[in-house]
């Protein structure tokens, strides 16, 4: 039997490779994957518990978040092409013109 | 009448506004002429004022913020009736003395300012209101000391700045403690100060909110160990801004002192009596010997100051009319001497441009009048009878020793070392051979100079020989609240120190 | 007769006023003049008071009211009465005498104007000192004459300091402020005093004071007696505070006449015979009073025996005369106290004033050892300075004779046999170096030739001014009995009780013969050309001369230590710990922002790493 503890314990490791992911990697494509692992450990989190508690509002907020995601990588691809043209790297130490 | 503190708060301030507009050239007389405006205005509001009620007159109200019982709430009492006519004097008195030529405009301008937040602290009855006002007066005295000082200049502003603004934020925070304390106890939000000094609060609460303004009130005085900003802001501060802050400023954090510390939590100021009269006396001691040690003339009156402030705060805790009353005398006089003072430092410091003692010596020599103005200052300083200075020190002593003769003798101790680094540095600098070149061809003071300084020795004199219309005022109200504050205390020591306090012995 | 009080006290405020308004222009003989009569006004009202105040007439006027603080209320009053009074025609005797004394000594002076500006306000403040009604208005006096003796003390502001072998330099602003400041020590003993009246029985007016007084509590009153008392010491230059009185002689000579022999300096017994019901009541404090006034009276004589200051040797015997007041005061015997006082003031001021027109005569030289046989050249100086100094000696029929006997009494019928003792040793070294002096400026060897000196005779006007004090120093001792009737109508009269009879005759003709074979002593030795220099060499002259070493243990223990605390407190304390402390705290916050900067390097993964951190961090808290 497969119970909410074993969906959480999923969600969990799924973000904590997302996150470390996000910490370690340089290259900013695999920062957009990292990223998208954690957002759908997010979502798996949410739908295991609307379904465990019978509320549909989680599975609401999962569609909200995949739809939000979709957006994001378009926009955020957009710009990392354009980056990629201009620089011939998607190395994120790269981008520091902004440092203070 | 009915808006006579409105007029009396903006009017420098939409004047100093129309300053920007006036040539650099008129600009003198025009700042002189605002200041006499105000100061006859705030002497129509003494004449309008019935010095029988000891309650707040005057009285403006209407709502800002309703929601938070925030309003625009103004009244004189006797307390701050005079502390109002000094600000508006002294800003006169300092404009007539100004000799500065860089920038005078803007100066002007920043001195008008300066006087809208000085009336405004000592007429807001509304806590929002007097916050407001209390923090913005450092602002122009930020820019006074930082554009026009001397060479350290903005360490001494910055310093003078951010020092005072850290107390005030811990104030700040006790302001709105006390305000939720208000809404909780009442229901309603107020944070008018009758109305807060009329709510009793738990004592070990009062201790704690007593400290937040405490710490506030001591910076501002500055009373030990706050005090280092002061010697560096008068030592680098231009005349005009070293008279108004001695004159005024300082007189904020012990005005505070009467108007807040005392009714809102009597019985935390009696509990904290004796280390309050410790720190007084180590400031009466400490800075009266860091005074003699000085080399710089400026420097012995800034830390004079101190020394006299320690006074006033004796005074102050009291608790009894006597001592109260005696410490806003005190405000006032040392107000006018210390004022005095700074401004004859500055008279010098223009012939010679330096205040080191040991540059100077024989000047009575060569500047006779001079020398006999500051002689007069210089016995108000140190308290000689029948000048200001005698009276609030008297009763300021008086008032404690009724507390504790142990502390009033120590305290006492500074009329003898007053009387040390006055005379000191007059001998340095007035009296004995007249050996350095340079000072055999100083001019004695000119016709503004003494425009500026005749009315200050005629009021020392004055207020020294019939100080009673002044007093009478303050006497009433400092009177009313004591009998409030004897009402409202919660606990059994502060009400038997306070009755105590107030009644002479009975014989046997 | 209120018009007579007013007139007294105002008198020389006016003419103070007057002469001030001269006071930076150039040597105007009209202030002088004017000062003068305006005190022979003040002189002729306080007169006709002497005559019109009894039993039943004492004028008592009150002009406004002065401080009033929740329950303390004190106004300007002013009271005539007996003692008042007798102080009034006192002080104005001797100050309009030493006003037109002084237009010839200041003749040549520039400050002229200035010098009778001060000097008629040292006699307004003294005269508020006197016939104040109430104990704050004394206060005023009180320190109004400091004030004024601080202005007069240092009038020639403008010498540098002399440096001395083993004292500190010495100028007369540095006297000045010595004295200003020792008395302020003792004023904050008086201030302590008024407070605890003030407290105890609700007001500082006399009448309500010492109606009140028995009923409180006898240790406050020993408390209040002592406080007074240390007020007083200041004044009257008292050990320990007595060193101010010497150096005080900065001043010009008509200042030390009227100020630091005649009026002034006799404040303090005028406060203790004034405040007597308060005295009475703690006869072991004037017990103290009077041991202390018997020790200065020999500790101060002892001084002026080997001094050669001319000025000098006269300040150290106003110091030991005043001890004698104090032992009568301390004793009880208050009008007998008050006698001194009045006689005291004649002829010490009488000697003053001689000793004003030595130093015109000799260039303002002081040095006893550079004069002598001056009596040729200045005979009525002379002559009045010999009268002086015999009243001082305390030989029959002169003033001094019946006053300072009656203190020996006094002490004799107290059976305080000690100070009796001590007082008739003083009185034989009173009448020597008051013989010393004589003999030496006056008589003998002609040494100012010497030194290249030419003395004169001062101005037939200043003499003149001298003659009546010359006069009231012989006969005032004659209104004893008048004068104890007079007083003692509201001072307690006392009687001394010797019995036998034969036994007041005694010790009278012993303290005669003391003083006598004092001054025969001084003749004798100092007509044969004083002492041998060996005597110079040895320890105890060495230890009085240096006046017990007490100034130089004052500089060592007290100024310089105190001047080299104030500079660590500056430096080491302020500076380096309390300030440091506050820049220590800034400098912290800045150097934490300047560090913490760092984290902010704009690299988006080190950025994303704080992101996770934070994230994690609040998570836990977020389960905590």
């Amino acid at each position: 039997m497969i119970t909410l503890t074993h969906y959480m314990v999923l969600s969990g490791i799924l973000f904590s490779i997302g996150m470390l992911g996000v910490i370690r990697r340089k290259n900013l494509l695999m920062l957009f994957f990292s990223t998208e692992i954690m957002l759908n450990a997010v979502n798996l989190g949410f739908v295991a518990v609307s379904k465990y508690i019978g509320d549909l509002s989680g599975q609401m907020f999962a569609f909200f978040i995949i739809a939000v995601a979709a957006s994001e990588v378009a926009v955020g691809l957009g710009l990392l092409v354009l980056w990629y043209k201009r620089k011939q790297t998607i190395d994120l130490d790269s981008l520091q013109s902004m440092k203070g | 009448m009915d808006s006579i503190l409105t007029l009396l708060i903006f009017f420098p301030f939409i004047a100093g506004m129309f300053g920007f507009m006036i040539d650099q050239k008129s600009i003198r007389a025009y700042g002189i002429s605002v200041a006499f405006i105000e100061f006859a205005l705030s002497l129509v509001l003494w004449f309008g004022f019935d010095s029988q009620n000891p309650g707040f007159q005057f009285i403006e109200q209407f709502p800002l913020i309703p929601q938070y019982g925030i309003s625009y709430f103004l009244g004189v009492d006797g307390i701050s009736l005079f502390l109002v006519i000094l600000s508006t004097f002294m800003t006169l008195i300092a404009l007539i003395g100004l000799t500065i030529e860089k920038d005078v405009k803007n100066l002007i301008i920043s001195i008008l300012f300066l006087e809208m937040t000085m009336v405004g602290v000592f007429v807001s009855l509304d806590v929002i209101i007097f916050y407001v006002f209390w923090e913005l007066s450092l602002v122009p005295m930020l820019y006074i000391i930082g554009a026009w000082g001397a060479k350290l200049r903005i360490y001494a502003a910055i310093k003078f700045f951010l020092y005072t603004f850290a107390g005030s934020l811990i104030m700040l925070v006790g302001i709105l403690y006390m305000a939720y304390l208000y809404y909780q106890a009442t229901g309603v939000w107020s944070f008018a100060i009758p109305d807060w000094q009329l709510l009793v609060v738990p004592f070990h609460i009062q201790l704690w909110l007593f400290a937040a303004f405490f710490i506030g009130f001591a910076i501002k005085v500055p009373m030990f160990p706050f005090h280092t900003w002061l010697p560096y802001a008068h030592g680098q501060a231009p005349t005009i801004g070293s008279v108004i802050l001695a004159a005024v400023l300082l007189k904020m954090g012990t005005y505070g002192f009467v108007r807040f510390s005392l009714p809102m939590f009597p019985d935390a100021s009696i509990y904290f009596i004796t280390p309050i009269a410790v720190i007084a006396i180590i400031m009466v001691i400490y800075t009266a010997m860091i005074a003699y040690a000085q080399e710089d003339m400026k420097q012995v009156i800034a830390y004079s100051s101190i020394s006299h402030m320690g006074i006033i705060i004796i005074g102050t805790f009291a608790m009894n009319a006597e001592g109260i009353t005696g410490s806003i005398f005190l405000m006032l006089s040392h107000g006018i001497v210390s004022g005095a003072l700074f401004m004859l430092v500055g008279n010098i410091y223009d012939r010679r441009h330096t205040k080191l003692m040991s540059e100077f010596g024989g000047l009575a020599k060569v500047m006779p009048k001079y020398a006999t103005i500051f002689g007069i200052m210089l016995m108000a300083s140190v308290g000689l009878p029948l000048t200001i200075g005698f009276v609030g020190e008297f009763l300021s002593l008086i008032g404690f020793y009724k507390v504790s003769p142990t502390m009033t003798f120590l305290a006492g101790t500074g009329i003898i070392l007053g009387a040390v680094y006055m005379l000191s540095l007059y001998k340095k600098s007035f009296f004995g051979e007249l050996t350095n070149e340079k000072n055999k061809n100083l001019k004695d003071l000119n016709k503004m100079e003494l425009a500026s300084l005749i009315p200050l020795v005629l009021l020392v004199a004055y207020l020294g020989i019939y100080p009673k219309p002044v007093l009478n005022p303050i006497d009433n109200s400092v009177k009313n609240m004591i009998e409030l504050m004897e009402k409202k205390s919660i606990t059994k020591e502060a009400k038997e120190l306070i009755k105590k306090a107030n009644s002479i012995e009975e014989a046997k | 007769m209120e018009k007579y009080v007013y007139l007294t006290l105002f008198a020389p405020l006016a003419g103070s006023l007057f002469a001030a308004m001269f006071g930076m222009s150039k040597k105007n003989l009209i202030t002088g003049i004017v000062t003068s009569a305006l005190l022979f006004v003040s002189l002729f009202s306080s007169l006709m008071l002497l005559g019109y105040v009894d039993e039943e007439h004492i004028v008592k006027v009150n002009l406004f009211d002065w401080i009033s603080a929740g329950n303390f209320d004190v106004s300007f009053g002013f009271i005539a009465d007996q003692v008042s009074v007798i102080m009034m025609v006192t002080v104005t005797t001797v100050s309009a005498l030493v006003h037109v004394y002084s237009i010839g000594y200041m003749d040549h002076d520039e400050g002229f104007n200035r010098f009778f500006s001060y000097l008629s306000a040292f006699v307004f403040s003294m005269l508020v000192l006197v016939m104040s009604d109430n104990f704050l208005g004394l206060f005023i006096g009180w320190e109004g004459v400091g004030l004024c003796s601080w202005l007069l003390i240092g009038f020639w502001y403008y010498k540098k300091d002399l440096p001395r072998e083993i004292y500190p330099a010495i100028s007369p602003s540095w006297a000045a402020n010595e004295a200003f400041i020792m008395n302020r020590i003792a004023d904050l003993g008086m201030l302590i005093g008024l407070f605890l009246i003030y407290w105890n029985v609700g007001s500082l007016n006399y009448d309500v004071v010492f109606k009140n007084i028995p009923n409180v509590d006898i240790s406050i009153v020993v408390l209040i007696g002592i406080f007074l008392f240390i007020g007083a010491m200041g004044k009257s230059a008292q050990f320990p505070l007595h060193t101010w009185l010497a150096d005080a002689m900065e001043g010009p000579t008509p200042v030390s006449a009227l100020i630091h022999a005649a009026t002034m300096v006799t404040a303090g017994v005028y406060l203790v015979v004034r405040a007597n019901e308060v005295f009475s009541l703690i006869p072991n404090v004037g017990m103290f009073i009077a041991s202390l006034g018997a020790f200065v009276a020999v500790f101060a004589a002892t001084m002026a025996l080997v001094n050669n200051d001319l000025k000098k040797i006269i300040a150290y015997s106003t110091l030991s005369q005043l001890g004698y007041m104090f032992v009568a005061a301390g004793l009880g015997a208050y009008w007998v106290a008050l006698f001194h006082l009045m006689t005291h003031a004649f002829f010490k001021s009488l000697l003053f004033l001689g000793a004003g027109n030595v130093m015109h005569a000799m260039n303002d030289e002081l040095n006893i050892k550079k004069m002598g046989g001056l009596y040729s050249k200045m005979k009525w100086t002379a002559i009045l300075m010999i009268i002086a100094s015999l009243a001082l000696a305390g030989i029959y029929p002169f003033a001094g004779f019946f006053s300072k006997d009656k203190i020996l009494e006094v002490a004799f019928s107290e059976h305080a046999y000690i100070l009796w003792f001590m007082l008739w040793i003083g009185a034989g070294l009173t009448a020597f170096y008051s013989f010393r002096l004589i003999m030496l400026v006056f008589f003998g060897e002609e040494r100012y030739k010497r030194f290249g000196f030419h003395p004169h005779e001062a101005y037939a006007f200043m003499l003149w001014a001298m003659a009546p004090l010359g006069v009231l120093a012989v006969i005032s001792g004659f209104f004893e009995h008048s004068f104890k009737e007079y007083v003692t109508a509201i001072l307690p009269d006392y009687e001394a009780h010797i019995e036998p009879h034969i036994v007041g005759y005694v010790l009278i003709a012993l303290t005669l013969t003391m003083a006598l074979s004092g001054i025969l002593f001084a003749v004798y030795k100092y007509s044969r050309g004083g002492f041998s220099k060996k005597w110079e060499e040895t320890w105890i002259y060495k230890l009085l001369f240096n006046q017990y070493y007490i100034p130089q243990l004052y500089e060592k223990f007290i100024t310089k230590p105190y001047a080299e605390l104030s500079k660590i407190a500056w430096k080491d304390i302020d500076l380096k710990i309390v300030d440091s402390t506050v820049d220590f705290i800034a400098t912290t916050l800045y150097d934490a922002g300047d560090k913490s900067r760092v984290i902010q390097s704009g690299n988006l993964s080190k950025m994303l790493r704080w992101m996770a951190i934070g994230l994690i961090v609040l998570l836990i808290a977020a389960i905590i």
